[in-house]
């Protein structure tokens, strides 16, 4: 499914969000990188529609995003935020159950169907056996996994992951973006990841987009536009782009 | 009946105990919560904020020493405006959560103030932030603690003739009722529940004039009763285990104020098996107002023993009494009669 | 949940739901006045076949029919109402420490039955002001946090305002009441089901039964409201309407049962607890789990009181001395804070 951004604004008290004539197509990575208050989770946060967008701002498959109502939305597009904090501990089967929830009517339960969405999407990442435990038991890298078999349970075909490999450990780290390249090649899935680290993201990622202070300042293929100049431009500080053994290194 | 004369005496209240002492100052004496109160030797402006007491000043014929009333003689005593017409006048000095005006009082400058036993503090704090004397008192529904009341205020107010007088009445009167009345031995007498004016399943526990009458209060050994004529709360199963010959449903309120009615109990589907509902011997009855009036007490405790053992007193003619017990209280005429048609108690004058 | 193995859980979960029948049954033969088995089974008899029963004393008939039956469905209705509404608000709210009063309904209904106690005396009785005032108040709390993106902090905290406003407003009518009208008031708010008659029933088990219903159908939905606002509307859920519905909901319910029992607290807030701790946070659990186990505990509470003695002790108190120390002994058997 592509996504199209024609004009998307968001404004906060002191904060504006400007984004406009960005394409996302499907099989397709993109991080969205930039210095920290750039606007990046803000920007995933409107495509998801999870903050409100006017009218014309952005289309899936030519469809307007805000004037769709939720269900038919959550079908299409879903936002993986970077945590969850665990008021209630449900076990993880019951967590990635809720992924169903535009699946199934306010006063129904979850169908066979439902259930077995979900166990799918849990064996998906890797997580078969852990369906008895509770959230609270699990470790961060498990529970951020967790939280993308809830969005896989979706069945979404647009997944927009908040730094999911924030705070992870190189291995875990490692283990999600392996999933995420999973998903957009096995599944065809669209995929937008905010990232802070560059590395990652031009390593992991087929396109890039570059924000700063609520703009884009820079968007194209990861190998093409990651370049010293970008970089000094968007992060105000002097950083040189290295290679070894193939792979970017940003010195600074 | 010894026993029953007993009973009044030994269910006088710890709380009520005079130790004057005459020294040329005034006297000290002990009030309803135990606390020692000095008095002046000349009490010539009296606050009341205790309506029995008001009531009892009026009695004994010293209201025009009265500076001020509490709110529910002042405001809501429907009996009280026709004793003392030139209450109306006197400014009302507390609030229905009987709470009070200091710089009011301050300026009304009684030399003695009459408050309600309710709370501790109340008078505690009044007298210390005023510096002016204040007596907690009340009968707390004992016939000795009402005598003795009387006598306390007679001897404050100087009119130990006159309290006497009332004492000596209220007395007499109460042992011919008694004597009439309580005649019959325990077995024989009806049984009575009284209900609270804001709920059938409240009771006080204890209540005089029942026995005096020549009945027995069902609920009266629930608890001890100094603890209580406030009243407690019953189950309904309650009521219907004990099966009371008699239902009494405190009335002294106006009609159109009144939680509890006759009707309303005679209706109560739940009470169908009641005896007392199926003969339809369920009357209202004064019961307390803002505690009592001893005129009022004396004339329901003649009601009641008439209602109990009407066989004992044909030929009894109760508005002619009831009038005649108020004159002697208050020296007016007719005010039973009065009373008895603002609450429509006509079965107490038709009978 | 860790803890209690999956059969385990089943058949305790089986016992709870049976619970509240089989004390139905005892609770009808506990009383002051006191009837014994034999005299019991004849009487039901005789409300089936009264030919059959000729000789039972109307005493008997009266006390089953007329005071022990509502009173004990009223208990069982406020205890599944309270409960519920507690465990659905502590879902939407994300919050464990969520009662449900916490949107005002215990100090609005307190205002509207003094209101009606004080200024409109025996014409009206407290109950309808108590509902109508509950209801304001949770209305109020909803306009005043206003548009569809309020967060639930703001619920929370308006909810606390609107208390305590309602409080003040209630002082001030105590304030003109006598003390005998308060003597009315205070036995009100501290909660007691003696005034449970049938023509309070024919309303109120309506209405809570039309509630819980909803609440039940939402039991599923819990799960997924009690993410984070973020996260719901990511899965697709109409967060403004769904949560509007919950609260009308368990106000519903509430107001309906505080306008005929009074306050009785703790209830809402501690059976939800429990049967978290027992089974988890899964709302399909929780939803019928807590209605079952706040009507036991509220049969269980009104049997105490009915049974010990002659006096009608307010049930707040009691339900408060039966659920405390449950809820501690199983907070120490399970070692966790943690729903």
């Amino acid at each position: 499914m592509s996504v199209r951004v024609v004009n998307l604004e968001f404004a906060y008290p002191k904060f504006s969000l400007h984004v406009g004539g960005l394409t996302f197509e499907k099989s397709k990575v993109t991080a969205i990188v930039g210095p920290n208050g750039a606007g990046k989770t803000t920007f995933l946060k409107c495509v998801g529609a999870v903050l409100p967008i006017p009218k014309g701002s952005l289309f899936i498959e030519g469809r307007d995003l805000a004037s769709l109502r939720s269900r038919e939305r959550a079908r299409l597009i879903c936002y993986v935020p970077q945590e969850h904090d665990t008021t209630f501990n449900y076990t993880v089967s019951d967590f990635v159950l809720m992924g169903r929830a535009a699946f199934v009517s306010p006063f129904a339960l979850p169908s066979r169907e439902d259930t077995e969405a979900a166990a799918a999407a849990l064996d998906f990442v890797g997580l078969a056996g852990y369906a008895d435990r509770s959230i609270s038991e699990l470790s961060s890298g498990e529970r951020r996994l967790v939280l993308i078999a809830r969005a896989l349970a979706q069945q979404s075909d647009i997944l927009l992951m908040d730094e999911p490999t924030t705070f992870l450990d190189p291995k875990h780290e490692a283990e999600i973006f392996q999933l995420i390249r999973k998903l957009a090649d096995e599944r065809a899935k669209t995929i937008l990841v905010t990232l802070h680290s560059l590395e990652m993201a031009v390593q992991h990622s087929d396109q890039m987009v570059f924000m700063k202070r609520g703009e884009v300042v820079a968007h194209g293929k990861s190998a093409e536009v990651f370049e010293d100049s970008l970089l000094e431009r968007v992060y105000d500080m002097k950083m040189k782009i290295i290679e070894w053994e193939g792979r970017k290194i940003v010195l600074r | 009946m010894r026993l029953g004369r007993l009973r009044w005496i030994a269910a006088a209240p710890l709380a009520l105990c005079v130790g004057a002492l005459f020294s040329g100052q005034g006297r000290t004496i002990k009030d309803s919560l135990g606390r020692t109160v000095d008095i002046p030797q000349r009490v010539e402006r009296i606050l009341s904020l205790q309506p029995e007491i008001t009531r009892i000043l009026a009695a004994l014929g010293v209201t025009d020493r009265l500076v001020g009333l509490d709110y529910f003689i002042g405001r809501e005593d429907h009996l009280f405006k026709v004793l003392f017409p030139g209450g109306t006048g006197l400014p009302v000095v507390s609030r229905p959560d009987e709470s009070v005006n200091k710089e009011f009082i301050l300026r009304l400058n009684p030399d003695l103030i009459f408050a309600s036993p309710t709370e501790l503090q109340v008078p505690d704090s009044i007298q210390s932030s005023l510096g002016i004397p204040v007596a907690a008192l009340a009968s707390l529904g004992s016939f000795e603690g009402l005598l003795r009341e009387i006598e306390l205020v007679g001897a404050l107010t100087g009119s130990t003739e006159r309290a006497g007088e009332l004492e000596r009445y209220f007395r007499r009167r109460l042992e011919s009722i008694s004597e009439t009345a309580a005649q019959s031995a325990a077995t024989e007498r009806p049984t009575a529940y009284l209900a609270f004016w804001s709920s059938l399943l409240r009771t006080p526990v204890s209540y005089e004039p029942i026995e005096a009458a020549g009945g027995r209060n069902v609920a009266g050994r629930l608890l001890p009763p100094h603890l209580g004529t406030i009243g407690t709360v019953i189950t309904i199963e309650q009521i219907i285990k004990w099966d009371p010959d008699f239902i009494l449903v405190q009335g002294s309120f106006l009609p159109g104020e009144r939680r509890v009615t006759v009707e309303g109990v005679l209706g109560d589907k739940r009470l169908a098996s009641l005896k007392a509902v199926k003969e339809k011997r369920i009357r209202y009855t004064l019961g307390f107002w803002y505690w009592w009036d001893p005129a009022g007490v004396l004339v329901e405790t003649l009601y009641l023993a008439k209602l109990f053992h009407p066989e004992r007193f044909t030929g009894f003619d109760l508005e002619r009494e009831g009038n005649s017990i108020y004159e002697v209280f208050y020296r007016k005429q007719g005010i039973f009669t009065e009373l008895m048609k603002a609450l429509d108690f006509r079965e107490w004058t038709d009978e | 949940m860790s803890g209690l193995t999956n059969s385990r859980s089943r058949g305790l979960a089986v016992f709870l739901l049976v619970l509240p029948l089989v004390l139905f049954l005892l609770s009808l033969s506990i009383g002051t006045y006191g009837i014994p088995p034999r005299g019991l089974l004849k009487t039901v008899l005789s409300v089936v076949s009264p030919a059959s029963q000729p000789d039972v004393p109307a005493a008997y008939r009266d006390i089953l029919l007329r005071i022990r039956l509502p009173r004990v469905l009223l208990a069982m209705a406020v205890g599944a109402a309270l409960s519920v509404s507690g465990a659905s608000l502590q879902a939407l709210f994300k919050n464990p420490l969520v009662n449900e009063y916490i949107l005002g309904i215990s100090s609005g209904a307190a205002f509207g039955a003094a209101l009606s106690l004080v200024f409109l005396g025996r014409a009206f009785p407290p109950q309808i002001a108590g509902f109508v005032f509950a209801v304001a108040a949770v209305g109020a709390v909803l306009l005043i946090s206003g548009q569809a993106e309020s967060h639930f902090i703001t619920l929370l905290l308006t909810g606390i305002i609107v208390t305590a406003f309602f409080s003040a407003l209630l002082s001030l009518v105590e304030f003109f009441a006598s003390p005998y009208v308060l003597q009315a008031l205070f036995f009100w708010l501290m909660g007691s089901l003696s005034l449970a008659s049938w023509k309070d029933l024919y309303i109120s088990l309506p209405l809570i039964a039309a509630g819980l219903f909803v609440l039940y159908l939402l039991r599923w939905r819990l799960n997924v409201l009690s993410m984070s606002e973020e996260e719901a509307r990511s899965l697709g859920v109409n967060v403004r309407r769904e949560k509007i519905l919950v609260i009308g909901a368990a106000t519903l319910i509430t107001a309906a049962a505080t306008a005929i029992v009074g306050i009785i607290g703790w209830l809402g807030f501690i059976v939800p607890h429990l049967v978290r701790m027992m089974f988890g946070a899964d709302n399909r659990r929780v939803v019928p789990l807590s209605a079952a186990l706040g009507a036991s505990l509220m049969l269980v509470a009104d049997d105490i009181i009915r049974g010990a003695s002659a006096f009608e002790i307010p049930i707040g108190i009691l339900t408060s001395l039966v659920g405390i120390p449950v809820f501690l002994i199983l907070l120490k058997k399970t070692r966790k804070v943690w729903l």
